[in-house]
């Protein structure tokens, strides 16, 4: 297992070094973005309109925080990784946009292990339902787009010190823990159980 | 029977005890979990888990994100205060403006949040009358939503159910593994057998919501299933996280109930290791009973 610590924006040539297994923290600017986020992103670019943020070298994070609006601004409570398979049907447009890392919970499935080798992005795997210790590595909410679309669907942008454990659990080398794990299971069940 | 503020304070304690914390069963489950493990991401995951109860704890935050989607149950004996729906309402609101919950409900097609977690027919009740019951139980449980996304639900037959009910426990393991890391494992399994379709996914909720993951089935058919289950469940290795591992599940509970002859309804339900839940019985003597 290889530690790594990733400053954002990110370089394709490091993300393509990755393999599954790795651990890796994140440095600098996270979005995060979820069902609607990911369906108005789709929407505008449809239209043709401009996006709020580039997302071009950058970490998406399958998630909506608890906050608190304070005088100063915007206060994170927490924040965890939602599950990451309903964002599924955006694999190649989150490919175009650049994105180089996901991070979420729970893995993804066959379109986006193919999009993750064709345009250079991995997924990250952060523990489940630890939201006070991952909000730890989270600096402060430096700016949010979005909010009619509700404090979780909100696009948010995070600025992270040093955000982690997250576990390479897709590389783009077509290799997924997820899927790996599943085929064996499989033949464990079948070979238990026969109809 | 019940004074009104002193049953509000008891509602306001539940919601801001199941939401900031995980029931002591669930915890001595992950921590046992945890002794055996012997995957390393596992036990990196296992004890973020546990660190980050401790850590909610002492700053009384929500233990996670995600705040679920609220079930209230609830069991009388000859008397309940009618006010009761509107107080855990109105304790789920005011938990939504102290940033213990995040807004989460919104409308099922428009996808609209209300923005303080209320909505139509939230939180969900399930309300009982026992006759002779001498207290009043609630049991509050936030239940994650990730979870659902793993949950299945077949109407069986007794072919399907098949010899040694090879097809029933063919289709839980089946489900498990298409669920793999989504519901946030180490999960609790619930499973709803019998009644018709609604009944089954309700038993299903009921047994993993309301059932402590540490206890011993009264009837031997099912416990012998939640043993043999749990024990292949885990064999599967898919671990905590679902990223490989000794233990994926912490705990199988099965509900049943009659059903037709024609049918074997089968629903099965998961709960992820955030066992958000709290509930006591309160007695008219002023007597206090906390379950979770």
């Amino acid at each position: 297992m290889r530690e790594k610590l990733l400053s954002v924006p990110l370089i394709e040539e490091y993300i393509r070094e990755l393999k599954v297994g790795d651990v890796v923290y994140l440095k600098g600017p996270i979005y995060t973005s979820r069902d609607m986020g990911h369906l108005t992103i789709k929407d505008k670019l449809e239209k043709g309109e401009e996006l709020p943020v580039s997302f071009q070298g950058s970490a998406v994070f399958h998630a909506g925080p608890v906050v608190l609006k304070k005088e100063a601004g915007w206060e994170l409570v927490v924040i965890g990784p939602t599950t990451s398979i309903r964002m599924e049907p955006y694999a190649e447009m989150v490919g175009e946009l650049g994105v180089k890392a996901i991070l979420g919970k729970g893995g993804m499935a066959e379109d986006t292990l193919a999009a993750c080798g064709k345009y250079g992005y991995v997924y990250l795997q952060a523990a489940p339902g630890c939201a006070v210790k991952l909000a730890t590595g989270i600096e402060k909410i430096e700016d949010v787009h979005w909010l009619e679309l509700g404090i979780p669907e909100a696009l948010w942008k995070l600025k992270a010190k040093k955000f982690g454990p997250l576990v390479v659990g897709m590389d783009t080398h077509g290799n997924s823990i997820y899927k790996e794990l599943k085929k064996k299971a499989l033949d464990k069940m079948n070979d238990w159980y026969k109809l | 029977m019940f004074n009104e503020q002193k049953l509000y304070d008891e509602v306001s304690e539940l919601v801001f005890r199941s939401v900031t914390g995980i029931s002591e069963d669930a915890k001595t489950l992950i921590e046992k979990a945890l002794t055996k493990e012997t995957n390393p991401t596992a036990i990196s995951m296992i004890e973020a888990m546990l660190e980050n109860v401790e850590m909610a704890k002492e700053e009384n935050k929500p233990v996670c994100q995600s705040p679920g989607y609220p079930t209230v149950y609830i069991t009388f004996g000859d008397k309940l205060y009618s006010g009761i729906k509107e107080m855990f309402r109105k304790a789920i609101c005011e938990g939504t403006e102290k940033g213990l919950l995040r807004p989460s409900m919104v409308h099922p097609l428009t996808r609209k949040n209300s923005g303080n977690n209320s909505g139509e027919g939230v939180p969900n009740f399930e309300i009982d009358c026992v006759p002779g019951q001498e207290y009043l139980e609630m049991i509050i449980s936030f239940k994650g939503c990730g979870a659902e996304l793993g949950n299945a639900m077949q109407i069986m037959t007794t072919a399907k159910l098949g010899k040694n009910l090879v097809g029933l426990k063919k289709f839980v393991l089946e489900t498990v593994i298409n669920a793999g890391g989504k519901p946030c494992p180490p999960f609790a399994v619930g499973v709803g057998i019998g009644g018709q379709m609604d009944v089954a996914c309700k038993l299903s909720r009921k047994a993993v919501s309301t059932r402590h993951w540490d206890d011993k089935n009264t009837d031997p058919l099912y416990g012998g299933l939640e043993k043999e289950l749990l024990e292949k469940i885990n064999d599967l290795g898919l671990g905590a996280a679902g990223t490989g591992g000794d233990t994926v599940a912490l705990a199988v509970k099965i509900n049943g109930a009659a059903t037709h002859t024609a049918i074997a309804p089968v629903a099965i339900n998961f709960h992820c290791w955030v066992a958000r839940r709290a509930g006591v019985r309160l007695y008219p003597d002023g007597k206090k009973e906390i379950i979770f």
